[in-house]
């Protein structure tokens, strides 16, 4: 294996595992909440040997509240299961807007542990590239990270699309940014590698405080 | 005596299930959905143990712990989260978490880890309390 193969692997598995391990918090959480609502109605049910009855409206409203987090969790579930997917093929025709969607809904709690509110701005008509969907799904996730990171203040990400139909990009823009991050952003080897393999650079614009993924002119 | 429990989640059903929970089981249970909510109520309150999550937005669990523990070091905190890495468990006991529990807990060992907690705490008050009451008598010749 190349030294360069071995870095795209071993990045991958490092977002695979990032994803993972924020999906199964989140269904976590769930799991602890409906294990509280069996617990109270255990408590309750004691409760109604020596006291007056259990209440109707109450158990109710305790399998209500474990009906939503089942609904939860199997959202949470759909996605990792999508997302698992991502690596079934080498490569296919992939929707740009529809995958950066994926991706934030994938990332969501990230995202939200970081306070960070991002807009996506849908393109005109739909963009599709031919690519490795699983590495395009782990560069668009290290460019909203790179972007939450560097926003500033007002902690706004918005992500829109090139309007060039023959030259498809992916714009992140933020309000404010740090001092100086603007030219650091990117640059790792892991950073290199990843974008070689998918045939895309990034173009940075200073005075709109952002960045773009750009993919090579198509003839 | 009952137990004086801060509960910190932002999960709002877990904290109202959780809280009527303890409650059943005689301890007093006070809520905070965000841990800047909760060093509000620290500032006003004071409790026996602190449950909290590790893992919420906006909000580092280490330095969350860091920042509760400067400001009240005689406070025990039991970390409960869905998210629990060696690494992670090591800093915060390190930091001074007295406990960790994973989601979804039972809440029976929870309830032992708070009197636990309880009388950990109670230890070092009297043991401030006794350094308090040498320093006063060597200051005034005792």
């Amino acid at each position: 294996m190349t030294k360069d193969k071995h870095e795209l692997i071993t990045g991958g598995m490092q977002f695979f595992g990032q994803m993972s391990a924020s999906a199964t918090h989140e269904i976590k959480n769930t799991l602890a909440i409906i294990n509280e609502s069996a617990g109270l109605l255990e408590d309750l049910s004691m409760m109604a040997e020596t006291n007056p009855p259990l209440s109707p409206a109450r158990v109710n409203d305790i399998s209500q509240r474990v009906k939503r987090q089942v609904v939860r969790a199997d959202l949470v579930v759909r996605k990792l299961n999508r997302f698992s997917h991502s690596v079934d093929r080498q490569t296919q025709i992939t929707d740009l807007e529809k995958t950066v969607c994926f991706v934030l809904d994938l990332a969501s709690r990230l995202i939200e542990m970081q306070g960070v509110v991002v807009k996506v701005i849908p393109p005109l008509s739909h963009i599709r590239v031919d690519t490795n969907l699983f590495y395009l799904e782990n560069m668009i996730w290290k460019a909203i990270e790179t972007a939450c990171l560097a926003a500033k203040e007002k902690k706004q990400v918005k992500i829109s699309f090139g309007t060039d139909a023959d030259t498809p990009s992916i714009w992140f823009s933020m309000e404010t940014v740090k001092d100086n991050l603007m030219d650091d952003l990117f640059g790792s080897k892991e950073d290199d590698v990843l974008l070689a393999y998918l045939n895309i650079s990034i173009k940075k614009n200073k005075e709109n405080n952002g960045f773009c993924l750009l993919w090579p002119k198509r003839f | 005596m009952s137990e004086k429990v801060l509960l910190v989640d932002d999960e709002k059903e877990f904290l109202e299930i959780m809280s009527e929970r303890m409650e059943a089981r005689g301890m007093e249970v006070t809520t905070a959905e965000s841990a800047d909510q909760a060093m509000s109520i620290l500032k006003k309150k004071s409790f026996d143990a602190i449950v909290m999550d590790f893992q919420m937005p906006g909000m580092d669990g280490i330095e969350a712990l860091k920042t509760i523990k400067n400001k009240n070091p005689e406070l025990q905190i039991i970390l409960l989260t869905g998210y629990a890495t060696v690494e992670k468990t090591v800093e915060a006991m390190k930091i001074g978490a007295t406990d960790f529990l994973e989601k979804p807990a039972n809440l029976e060992a929870l309830t032992e880890k708070i009197k636990k907690a309880k009388t950990e705490k109670m230890l070092i008050v009297e043991k401030q309390t006794e350094k308090k009451i040498k320093d006063i008598l060597q200051r005034y010749g005792g």
